[in-house]
């Protein structure tokens, strides 16, 4: 027995030397070298064609991450009848939830076989970085050939805009059109706040009082589920809409240079979502609970408000019928309204894509007035023409509202997690951190400065 | 894995029963024993438990109360279960007969032939049992990505059949040593080439040894999460534990069909163990190295 | 007779050499490259360029990787030594205890080890959710100041994630030692006992040298599974809350395939390697220098 373990000893060294040696006859081979694309990827150059029925079969494999309720009935009908009009055109859907789409998006682009058209996130962690690398299609031809800068507003397209070299966030060329605006809000249960004899506040100061209320009635006020780190970035970015100026919150969300984190502004904000989660006003434990488990908690009638993004309200609908209701988070007093929000994940078209020219019909089609009728039909909030869709009571009529008013009157923000490469993963940390009593504001604050000082300076 | 080597060497198999001879324990001594036996059970099956409770439980109180199978029925099709499985079972298919094969040839040169090379060699084979998956993944995406094997049923298979053809050499080996020589000696003066030596003496046989092989690969291709979830990023093959790793994003109505899923993910395994699980036992304390 | 004998010299080659080819192929081949990508700053997508040592140097220097390293060193005591004092106990109860059921025992606490991984910890993010089963239990037995979200918790996430790991080593561990107190022959303990020594002296001078080669393979075992633990933190927590619970392999994975540091991602893994080799060669060193 001894033998045999001295004898695997003496295997192991040798079997390093051998590796040592034959590693040194690999360096003549660098990484990346084998691989047959290192240059610029194909971009259309020549004129691009609309005409779908004449590309022969072809299958389209479109990744999205549209797995709620009404998002997954939308995007499942707008497939079919994609399908009917174009029968020789088959779409293959591959779907997962953001944050999955986060962890395997970029190894699917990198694959050999990537996937047509992909939903990817506006931020420079994902669309910028795609764009840097040559993987997204530049959609300026079609735009022209559909007449994308018609249909949709400046103020819509800029999210999805990047330089060439994907350092310029909002200007150049569009690489990926939306197909819902999104608003950051407040959801309520109308019968918790007849119970609590509140009204919809309309001031920062009548929403605390409110949570104040709850608090002393033995109720939980705010409902979070933070497990994935994200969702507390929405409820800060309607805290910080309630402090910072929406200009300067602006350039943090966009990793533009000229703001910084450590204002007092950003330093109250910070504090204040501590010292809400330290007053209890949270259920407990919310870095531990799942996203989903939280708005599941408000329609069991646990909890009286729930802020999050537009995107929960088909899936609120079914749960909870003409109890649940929607309001924008109310201005300081003299404030702007102020949110986070804007539109939905973009849809683009990858270079691994053999038929771009189909795949842009596709997302011609996704985004068309059919389609965005579809989509106010199935309770999701169409980003073109939001206000003539809007129904006329229930939770749906409420954001609707709510989206037209932040976007007429007040100030949309941009997400947070837009500024940086590393923005939404520091912005996790520092906001669970900051949650769990691990981080001071002012530690908080310096993390996140960190982050985007060490970007902007470095000229990106 | 020379720790293994010797848990090999080790003659009795955990089969060893009740101890008898002179009872000095007392009877507080087995009561105290039951105790133990029945709580550490309980906690090992407790979680599962509770998997299959979740499983069965209603999703929401429209659903009625009591056991609900049709949970089953549902994440099956909205997790797209029946997919992810028919590609864990091919990949299965696929990794368990080529490391079954490959191993038993590889093994049977080890454990019965005299050639030059043949300890290097075998410890170069030792050494594959060690080494994290992790490790390796990272350059072969990339490398099979440059030969169009990534989003194949190969590029899922072959990197694992290399994991199995370690172990699996290593366990064969040990298997052919213990042959009897005299039965090889006698079908060699009958006429009988090393093949035939093999495949119509050795093998039929062995089949013990190679049902443990194959009942452990497969455990581990079916278990495996990484290789998958790397080597085939386009989400075509996905298999059914990176299925269900994906399905717990995507179903966000409650737990309950996610638990189902999870059960039914577990479900060939366990079957295949609870059937054949003297196998299992023996092949994971003698020989589960690799993991 | 004649003819064939330079093609007998070759027949154990011709054996082996399928095995051999797959696995270098897509074991040995990777692993090389993976020395050869750490040594590069490489994205994945363009050329890389080398960068020396500078990779290894982060593994160094990084907070986030030498915290990830640490976690992975708190893991080995939940995995491996955990298992190994619970094992130790309850293997030297059962082991002499004449009691009915072993086998049945030995199937249950078995059970953890054949389920994928994906699966228990979708199980167990149901039992630690702040709603699950722990706290339910806590609650009814009016332990209601205990309960907490196990997983969101910065002081309980790496210990609770930990805490699977224990319940899935420990029925192999007791398993495996109870086959090895079995070979002890029960009349050395008979003498022991006569001789006035205690049962804690027994185990000491009678037990724990007789199964020192099971220990070795449970401690090799335990420790490289708790070292390339991958999937338990994918679906449980993702390295969260903040990056309490990042892991080597998580930082594999994540730098390679979501930043697209694939060198400084070949670095961690190989580092990786190094330290499951070691951990093998240290565990059977000592096993056989106390010997």
């Amino acid at each position: 027995m001894a033998s045999t373990r001295s004898a695997a000893g003496r295997a192991v060294a040798r079997a390093v030397g051998l590796g040592a040696a034959a590693a040194l006859a690999l360096t003549a081979c660098a990484p990346g070298s084998g691989s047959d694309d290192g240059g610029t990827p194909p971009q259309p150059t020549g004129p691009v064609s609309t005409d779908v029925a004449d590309a022969g079969d072809v299958t389209l494999t479109v990744w999205d991450q549209e797995v709620r309720g009404g998002q997954d009935e939308q995007i499942t009908q707008l497939n079919a009848a994609f399908e009917e009009a174009y029968p020789n055109v088959t779409v293959e859907r591959v779907s997962q939830s953001f944050d999955d789409l986060a962890t395997t998006l970029r190894l699917a682009l990198t694959g050999e076989d990537a996937p047509d058209v992909v939903q990817t996130n506006n931020a420079r962690a994902t669309m910028g970085q795609f764009v840097a690398a040559g993987q997204l299609v530049a959609l300026d031809a079609y735009a022209d050939a559909y007449g994308w800068r018609d249909r949709y507003p400046e103020s819509v397209l800029q999210y999805s805009t990047y330089s060439e070299d994907g350092t310029v966030f909002g200007e150049g060329s569009l690489y990926g059109l939306p197909q819902v605006g999104e608003v950051v809000g407040v959801y309520y249960s109308r019968s918790a706040l007849d119970e609590l004899g509140l009204e919809v506040p309309q001031t920062w100061a009548d929403f605390e009082a409110a949570l104040q209320t709850a608090a002393d009635a033995g109720r939980t006020p705010l409902l979070l589920g933070n497990i994935e780190g994200w969702p507390a970035g929405h409820v800060f970015g309607a805290v910080q809409g309630a402090h910072v100026d929406p200009a300067q919150i602006r350039d943090l969300g966009l990793g533009n240079a000229g703001a910084s984190w450590t204002t007092p502004e950003n330093l109250e904000a910070l504090g204040q979502l501590q010292q809400w989660q330290e007053q209890g006003w949270f259920n407990e434990g919310v870095n531990g609970t799942d996203y989903d488990a939280a708005w599941q908690q408000l329609a069991d009638g646990q909890g009286v408000f729930l802020v999050a993004g537009s995107w929960l309200a088909p899936d609120l609908q079914d749960a909870m019928g003409e109890d649940a209701g929607f309001f924008a988070p109310p201005p300081a007093d003299g404030g702007e309204l102020a949110t986070t929000g804007g539109t939905g994940i973009p849809f683009s078209i990858t270079t691994a894509a053999e038929e771009p020219d189909v795949a842009a019909a596709y997302i011609d089609f996704l985004t068309s007035d059919d389609a965005m009728q579809v989509l106010a039909d199935t309770g999701n909030l169409p980003v073109v023409d939001t206000a003539s869709y809007a129904p006329e009571s229930g939770l749906l009529a409420d954001v609707y509202t709510a989206f037209g008013d932040v976007s007429s009157q007040g100030a949309l923000l941009p997400y947070l997690d837009y500024a940086t490469p590393t923005f939404g993963e520091t912005l996790n940390q520092t906001l669970q951190g900051l949650l769990a009593g691990e981080l001071t504001p002012e530690q908080a604050a310096d993390a996140l400065e960190a982050d985007y000082a060490d970007f902007t300076s470095s000229g990106g | 894995m020379s720790a293994a080597t010797a848990a090999r060497r080790r003659d009795a198999a955990p089969e060893a029963g009740p101890a008898r001879g002179p009872s000095r324990g007392s009877a507080a001594h087995r009561a105290l024993s039951y105790v133990v036996l029945v709580g550490f059970a309980l906690l090992a099956l407790g979680p599962v438990v509770t998997v299959v409770a979740e499983a069965l439980s209603p999703e929401r109180a429209a659903d009625g109360t009591g056991l609900r199978p049709q949970n089953f029925a549902d994440a099956w099709v909205q997790g797209r279960f029946g997919d992810y499985m028919a590609t864990s079972a091919l990949v299965a298919l696929v990794v368990v007969v080529a490391a079954t094969l490959l191993s038993i040839m590889s093994g049977y040169a080890f454990g019965t032939m005299e050639f030059r090379g043949r300890e290097v060699l075998f410890y170069l084979f030792l050494l594959g049992i060690m080494v994290p998956t992790e490790v390796v993944v990272v350059p072969l995406f990339f490398d099979l990505r440059t030969l169009g094997l990534t989003d194949t049923v190969w590029g899922i298979a072959l990197p694992q059949v290399a994991q199995s053809v370690a172990f699996g050499t290593y366990w064969m080996r040990a298997y052919f040593r213990t042959t009897n020589r005299s039965l090889i000696e006698a079908a060699r003066l009958d006429g009988a080439g090393p093949h035939r030596v093999l495949w119509s003496v050795l093998v039929p046989i062995g089949r013990p040894a190679i049902t443990t092989l194959v009942l452990l690969v497969f455990m581990w291709t079916w278990n495996e999460f990484l290789i998958p979830l790397v080597m085939a990023p386009a989400g075509r093959l996905r298999t059914a534990p990176l299925g269900l790793a994906l399905f717990q994003g995507q179903y966000t109505q409650g737990t309950s069909l996610l638990a189902a899923g999870a059960v039914l993910v577990a479900l060939p395994v366990v079957v295949v163990y609870l059937v054949l699980q003297r196998h299992f036992i023996r092949g994971m304390l003698e020989g589960a190295v690799r993991e | 007779m004649r003819g064939r004998a330079p093609r007998g010299r070759a027949t154990p080659y011709l054996f082996v050499a399928p095995a051999l080819a797959v696995y270098g192929a897509f074991l040995l081949y990777p692993l090389l490259r993976a020395v050869q990508f750490s040594f590069y700053d490489f994205d994945g997508l363009t050329v890389g360029t080398p960068v020396g040592l500078a990779n290894y140097a982060a593994v160094l220097t990084d907070t986030g990787l030498r915290a990830a390293f640490g976690h992975a060193l708190v893991l080995v005591v939940f995995f491996s030594l955990l298992p190994l004092a619970v094992g130790l106990v309850l293997a030297a109860l059962l082991v002499r205890a004449r009691v009915r059921g072993l086998p049945l025992f030995r199937t249950v606490v078995f059970l953890p080890q054949v389920i994928a991984m994906v699966v228990l910890a979708v199980a167990w993010r149901r039992i630690y959710a702040p709603d699950g089963t722990l706290n339910d239990l806590l609650r009814a037995v009016g332990l209601d100041a205990l309960t907490r979200t196990w997983l969101g918790d910065y002081a309980t996430a790496l210990p609770a994630v930990g805490l699977i790991g224990t319940w899935v080593s420990t029925g192999l561990v007791t398993v495996l030692l109870m086959a090895g107190m079995a070979r002890v022959p029960k009349e050395l303990y008979e003498a022991a006992s006569l001789d006035g020594a205690s049962p804690a002296r027994q185990l000491r001078v009678l037990t724990l040298p007789a199964i020192r080669p099971e220990i070795a393979v449970a401690l090799t075992l335990t420790i490289i599974s708790a070292l390339k633990t991958f999937d338990l933190v994918y679906v449980t927590t993702g390295g969260g809350p903040g990056t309490s619970t990042t892991v080597p392999s998580y930082e594999v994975y994540r730098r390679a395939f979501e930043l697209g540091e694939v060198g400084a991602a070949a670095a961690v893994g190989v580092v990786l390697t190094v330290l499951v080799f070691a951990v093998n060669l240290v565990v059977n060193r000592v096993a056989d220098r106390q010997r």
